[in-house]
């Protein structure tokens, strides 16, 4: 058996891609749910190392879709999607679960385990890596204290507000340093204040090298760190880069 | 440490939690196995006593040869020697002619018979017993071809009836154990695998998440495995408990009723093996009704 998620030589890229070692790609990505509705149309994008980016759009214009597809929990319609050199559309079996376990993701409604504690929620992470128990405890404590949830740890998560619940989802996302985080909406139950802690946390991931998309409809958090924004609008994708609104 | 004892480690943490999760569930689980192997360990119980009664009744099965007149004794000796080396046969014993007398004499009637004969018309015979294998119509008949040709055997005679009426009840006891005992077991794999799969439904979320984090399908696996062969072994256990106890409280009650059909032989419980068996039989049973729900859980 895998322990150790093996990474797998990165598809050979044609010359002219500029960035080759950009771990997110999608090129002319369509989905559809259902015959003649897009939820996503055409997307292509690239997102390198390090690099921070916010995903916006109204409900329903595709921002969920778009980060499910980036860690194979649907397959695009149309299009090629590259994450960490694997190919989405043709990924099977166990190359799922290895992918998976190098991109962290927030999800909308936190899926958290409810019959084990807090400390056991952002243990799942490191466990499914085959990490050893007393390692897990201290990169886990280590973790909880960030997100200053360290005092919480015993405690089941239904014991928690939704925000420390948002707070746990996000240390188990991040704890196994994760080379592509996706977060959806992951500030939406959060006051301002603890909305900066959380995107300082994602940020500091950034710094580390973790390719970090933020989707988000919270129009303070994007004027305050004037990131590359891209925004879905019914489907279609309109990549603004930081400042330059409206630009291509 | 060793990274495969650290998943192991892992893993066995993961059942823990699964078997805590499991709950009622899983009570329900283990009852099912345990009603299951009850009867099927209820049943094997008969079988192994109508077996041993089988046996006892097999070992009077014999072939009698009658020797010719005039034979001495230590003739009659080699000859039961040669006999008994035989393939097939199990026992030879020599009855003389005055043995056969003396037992004609006991016999009702048979002193009244014998009353104004001259001398003793009785000859001296074998009795053949036959190995359990040779215990049907067809050994007997090849035994009999081997046995026929020999100096000094005057005539060979058996119960050919008898003989099939046993072999026939053997056959019968047999393969009604076998059928029972598949339609049961079968029976209780299924419950078993649709006791599994709703305490998977009840924890598909946790599957769910295990899945988006990454968990290898081993992973999510092996906790329900190790609970359906836990969930098992227990039923098993349980199972043998009570026919122990069903056994030492019944058999006293039954006494004379089981002496009809037992004659003499005690009616006897299983032994360690076959306990062993039992229990084993239950933690493969909740391990292949684990696989089931599984198997049928996805793709
Ligand atoms: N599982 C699904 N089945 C059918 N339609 C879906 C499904 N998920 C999303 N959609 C549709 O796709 C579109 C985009 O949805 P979504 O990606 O959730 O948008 P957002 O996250 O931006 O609110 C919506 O019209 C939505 O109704
Ligand atoms: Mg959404």
């Amino acid at each position: 058996m895998a322990l150790k998620p093996k990474l797998e030589a990165p598809a050979p890229l044609p010359p002219d891609v500029k960035r080759p070692e950009a771990p997110v790609r999608m090129y002319g990505v369509s989905k559809s749910y259902m015959p003649g509705s897009w939820a996503l149309r055409n997307v292509s994008l690239e997102i390198g190392r390090g690099e921070f980016v916010f995903l916006t759009g109204a409900s329903g214009a595709g921002k969920t879709t778009l980060l499910k597809l980036l860690f194979a929990a649907e397959q695009p319609t149309e299009g090629q999607i590259l994450v960490l050199g694997r190919n989405i559309a043709r990924l099977k079996g166990r190359a799922v679960p290895a992918l998976r376990r190098q991109v962290g993701v927030v999800f909308q409604d936190f899926k958290l385990l409810n019959r084990r504690s807090v400390e056991e929620n952002v243990g799942v992470s490191l466990d499914v890596l085959g990490s050893p128990r007393r390692r897990t405890r201290s990169r886990v404590f280590n973790m909880l204290r960030q997100v200053g949830l360290h005092e919480r740890r015993a405690a089941p998560p239904r014991a928690l507000s939704g925000g420390e619940q948002q707070r746990v989802a996000i240390a188990r996302a991040l704890v196994g340093e994760p080379e592509v985080l996706l977060a959806d909406e992951p500030t939406g139950n959060l006051d301002p204040e603890l909305s900066v802690e959380i995107i300082e946390l994602m940020l500091a991931a950034a710094d580390r090298g973790t390719a970090v998309i933020v989707a988000t409809h919270d129009h303070s958090l994007l004027e305050r760190y004037g990131k590359r924004v891209l925004r879905l609008e019914g489907g279609n994708l309109i990549d603004t880069r930081a400042g330059g609104l409206g630009a291509p | 440490m060793n990274r495969r004892l650290e998943m192991a480690a892992l893993l066995a943490e993961s059942s823990w939690h699964g078997l805590r999760a499991a709950g009622l569930a899983g009570g329900i689980a283990v009852a099912t196995i345990a009603t299951a192997l009850f009867m099927l360990g209820a049943f094997a119980l008969v079988v192994v006593n109508m077996e041993g009664l089988l046996d006892d009744f097999g070992r009077e099965l014999q072939i009698t040869a009658y020797l010719e007149e005039g034979l001495t004794e230590a003739e009659a000796e080699a000859l039961a020697q040669g006999v008994g080396t035989v393939e097939g046969v199990e026992a030879v014993a020599y009855v003389s002619k005055a043995e056969a007398l003396e037992r004609f004499r006991e016999m009702a009637g048979g002193a009244a018979l014998l009353d104004g004969l001259e001398g003793n018309p009785l000859p001296a015979s074998l009795s053949i017993s036959l190995r359990p294998e040779r215990r049907t119509p067809e050994g007997l008949v090849i035994l009999q071809a081997s046995l026929d040709g020999l100096p000094g055997i005057e005539e060979l005679a058996h119960g050919q009836e008898w003989v099939e009426g046993y072999a026939r009840l053997a056959a019968l006891l047999r393969v009604a154990g076998y059928a029972l005992g598949v339609v049961l077991s079968l029976a209780a794999l299924l419950i078993v695998a649709n006791t599994i799969r709703l305490g998977l439904f009840a924890r598909s979320d946790e599957v769910e998440i295990f899945e988006l984090v990454g968990a290898s399908r081993l992973f999510v696996r092996t906790p329900f495995l190790v609970e359906g062969f836990i969930q098992g072994a227990l039923g098993g256990a349980i199972a043998a408990l009570l026919l122990a106890l069903a056994f030492g409280l019944l058999v006293p009650e039954l006494r004379y009723g089981l002496s009809f059909f037992l004659g003499n032989a005690a009616p006897r419980f299983f032994d360690f093996g076959e306990l062993v068996r039992l229990v084993g039989g239950g933690a493969g049973l909740g391990l292949g009704g684990a696989g089931l729900a599984l198997l049928g859980s996805r793709g």
